[in-house]
């Protein structure tokens, strides 16, 4: 398999931008949570939000006017992408160029405000305006149109593992279609209504720190943002294996996808990037790499960044790449010193290869496997 | 990495990922299975006799209130049609309508053929669960109700009404859920195709589903884009959409294996067109150009000319501005071809779609069978089109193309050919 990462976009809670992410995270900077409510409820959650700063450089375009914030977050990771393939490859032709846009829960934001419209107001007093924006492929179009994309564009929606499957499927389209490139981006909001509804799904703390493998788990805290890679033949990050994983019915089920995709994935030298976020995935996990991959060294974003579940498979495809490049693994501030696995230390590393595993909230688990 | 200065170079050189050294042998993609259910009916036989019978499946909305929306109706598959979820092995009662949709369509498939076994599935929807998603804001809203939230949350996503349908027929296959709009259904059968024609996969299920919900039949009333009229496509006094709901999903498979193994074979997909065009998000280019990319690439793809193709079925969704830009894409791209719009007798189940026009393009080829486009009074002057009015007819169909284009811009067709027994 012949598929390398050209170009990266990051858009965080920690800022905006791959190398400046990274370094913070180095840093061990971590997220600063914010209050997050809602006139419906008077129950107050905490969620990672993306600063507004981040986005203060977006260039203006006509799509963008009254596009919800996930459409945003996805342009600047995208445009980013593609300036950073630009200067190391040269041109990208968007008629040679597929958008494949991973999501979860999509348009939250407007979705709620259209339907809280209906219900309050009545069917008559329903914007037709938020509608359109509601629709899951809404920010794949406005990006499609920014990028002048005018051929391949599908939207993909899961659970967490839905960065890591449309990594998969876009390996399926270079390969099946005359392609050269194709544009993954991960992508998500937060929202008062997605914080309650994994409140009551019983996986979501109300303040952080999130603690990675704490047995038994104690929640995970929302964040938003979006993550972008542009797959192409050239690039100094190589996807060498990818694998779709499974879907698992019953929570307990997910350990042995996990232990298959380890197995699979396998390799000397590679550390592993967990999707561990403070939930029953950690425990899934953390069995699967002890049985699979025991010495590897093993990393989560989510501590430092949040749960972006549908951006947040591309992000550890991000930090797989940014830690082989950098040949360092940011520390865990806030890990189970007895779970039984290894965790970053400040020292620089020597893996040539970063195991991405990922396991969602509702079903799906998948993985891949980088190497420099 | 190569510097600056070579970027030309590099670029020239590079080869695409799927033409190194000129050695690309596709495979052809056989539906060895198909099962559907829509307001036409449960099952390949019945849909069959309700397109013969030209039978309008709309029917007024009772769901959820619409007294405050323009349109009144849609095309709605009563809960007794669908398979009960407690068979099958599926515990739960709480998953959504959705769920058993897809169960109802898939039982069908399996008894077709109970040895396929994918090795991915490829569905399309547009709004998954989204009636759970109602339930919980309203529930919310009210600060009563709030007991069943977490099966509401648990059953909303798109992706679990395909895992826990595919579950309870022992698949395990990894899903790719595509949310392209209205072209969902078309575009996961296009891509699925892609797949096994890649030689990449031998075995890939497919196809869409969507259940009727309160946000979306608003959404498109508030848009305008629904009708209080019938749904009249290509009719000259067409103004508007109906919605609708259901499920279809096809087996598709390498054909030398299916040939090995003595599978029944229902047709041949031959080609797939993909285009995005980036003129509006819920309106189409009025030039009809990305329809008419996706229609001239699924021909190039088969490597079919125009003149081959047998029978159109249209998206022909009955806006205005759909089917002229539809209808000029076909008239600069055809001769006459006859072409019908099914959503004029079952509404525009979005997601489902292009699954539902496919598997009725299966039928169509099987029963040598033009569907047809009811509710048609008279022809649009602006579009010199060959419409099937009102009654289906017998005709020699070989090759069949079927349209689906959806918000965001995205348009999709594919062409499937009957099969020489």
């Amino acid at each position: 398999m012949n598929l390398r990462i050209a170009g990266m976009g990051w858009v965080t809670p920690l800022g905006r931008g791959v190398d400046a992410v990274w370094a913070r995270l180095l840093r061990g900077d971590e997220a600063t949570a914010q209050s997050i409510s809602d006139s419906v409820s008077d129950r107050i959650y905490s969620a990672f939000r993306v600063p507004d700063e981040a986005l203060k450089d977006l260039p203006p375009h006509p799509r963008l006017r009254r596009a919800s914030a996930i459409s945003r977050f996805a342009a600047a990771a995208g445009l980013d992408a593609i300036t950073q393939a630009k200067s190391a490859i040269g041109q990208i032709e968007p008629e040679r160029t597929a958008l494949l846009f991973a999501v979860s829960n999509g348009g939250v934001v407007y979705t709620k405000r259209f339907y809280q419209g209906l219900v309050e107001a009545g069917a008559q007093s329903a914007s037709p305006l938020l509608f359109p924006e509601t629709v899951f492929n809404a920010p794949a179009s406005h990006l499609a149109a920014i990028l002048g994309i005018t051929g391949v564009s599908y939207t993909l929606v899961g659970d967490g593992a839905v960065g890591v499957l449309a990594i998969k499927m876009a390996h399926d389209l270079l390969e099946n279609q005359p392609l050269d490139f194709c544009l993954v981006v991960g992508a998500e909001e937060a929202d008062w209504l997605l914080c309650d509804a994994y409140h009551k799904w019983r996986l979501l703390k109300k303040q952080p720190p999130i603690e990675l493998f704490a047995d038994p788990p104690r929640g995970m805290i929302l964040s938003e943002g979006a993550g972008a890679a542009l797959l192409s033949r050239e690039g100094a990050v190589e996807i060498d294996a990818i694998d779709a994983g499974g879907n698992f019915s019953h929570r307990h089920e997910a350990n042995e996808i996990l232990r298959r995709i380890v197995q699979e994935l396998a390799a000397e030298h590679a550390c592993v990037i967990a999707s561990a976020n403070g939930t029953f995935v950690d425990l899934a996990e953390r069995e699967a790499i002890k049985r699979e991959q025991p010495k590897a060294t093993v990393y989560s974003l989510k501590a430092a960044l949040g749960e972006s579940v549908g951006a947040s498979g591309i992000w550890q495809m991000i930090a797989g790449a940014q830690a082989l490049r950098s040949k360092r693994l940011p520390e865990i501030a806030h890990s189970n010193p007895n779970a039984g696995l290894n965790f970053p230390t400040s020292d620089e590393f020597s893996y040539r290869k970063a195991i991405v595993l990922s396991c969602g909230l509702n079903q799906q688990a998948a993985g891949a496997r980088l190497s420099i | 990495m190569e510097s600056n200065q070579n970027r030309g170079a590099v670029m020239a050189k590079m080869p695409t990922f799927n033409d190194l050294g000129g050695k690309t042998r596709y495979s052809r993609v056989a539906v060895v299975a198909a099962g559907v259910v829509s307001p036409l009916g449960s099952g390949l036989n019945e849909t069959l006799d309700s397109l013969r019978a030209n039978k309008d499946c709309v029917s007024p909305v009772t769901r959820f209130e619409i007294d405050k929306c323009r349109s009144k109706t849609a095309g709605q598959i009563p809960d007794d049609r669908l398979l009960d979820t407690g068979q099958n092995g599926n515990k739960s009662r709480r998953v959504h309508r959705a769920t058993r949709m897809m169960m109802t369509a898939l039982e069908e498939l399996f008894q077709q053929d109970g040895s396929f076994k994918p090795e991915l599935t490829v569905i399309g929807t547009t709004s998954g669960g989204m009636s759970f998603g109602e339930d919980y804001y309203r529930a919310l809203h009210r600060h009563r109700g709030l007991r069943h939230s977490p099966a509401w949350i648990a059953n909303y996503p798109p992706q679990k009404p395909v895992i826990d349908a595919q579950t309870a027929f022992g698949i395990s296959a990894p899903c790719q859920i595509i949310a392209n709009a209205c072209a969902s259904g078309t575009n996961a059968i296009g891509h699925a195709f892609e797949c096994v024609r890649s030689g990449r996969y031998d075995r890939v299920l497919t196809g869409g589903y969507d259940a009727i919900s309160e946000l979306v039949f608003v959404g498109f009333d508030s848009l305008q884009a629904s009708t209080p009229e019938k749904c009249r496509p290509f009719d000259c006094e067409r103004s508007g959409m109906v919605l609708g709901e259901g499920a279809a999903v096809l087996a598709l498979e390498n054909l030398e294996t299916a040939r090995a193994r003595n599978a029944r074979i229902l047709g041949e997909i031959i080609g797939y067109g993909i285009s995005t065009d980036n003129h509006h998000l819920t309106q189409p280019d009025p030039s009809g150009s990305g329809p008419r990319r996706a229609m001239e690439q699924a021909l190039q793809i088969a490597n079919r000319a125009a003149e081959e193709v047998d029978y159109i079925n249209a998206h022909g969704t009955a806006t205005v501005f759909n089917d002229a830009a539809e209808g000029k894409a076909i008239t600069e791209l055809f001769n006459r071809v006859p072409v019908s719009s099914s959503k004029s007798m079952i509404g525009h189940s979005l997601g489902a779609a292009g699954a539902i026009e496919a598997v009725i393009c299966l039928l169509a080829l099987q029963a040598q069978l033009l569907p047809p486009n009811i509710n048609f009074r008279s022809s649009d002057p602006g579009l010199n089109l060959n419409i099937v009015a009102n009654e289906s007819r017998e005709a020699e169909i070989d090759v069949v193309l079927s349209n689906s284009f959806g918000f965001g811009g995205t348009n999709a067709s594919i062409l499937i050919q009957k099969l020489a027994a």
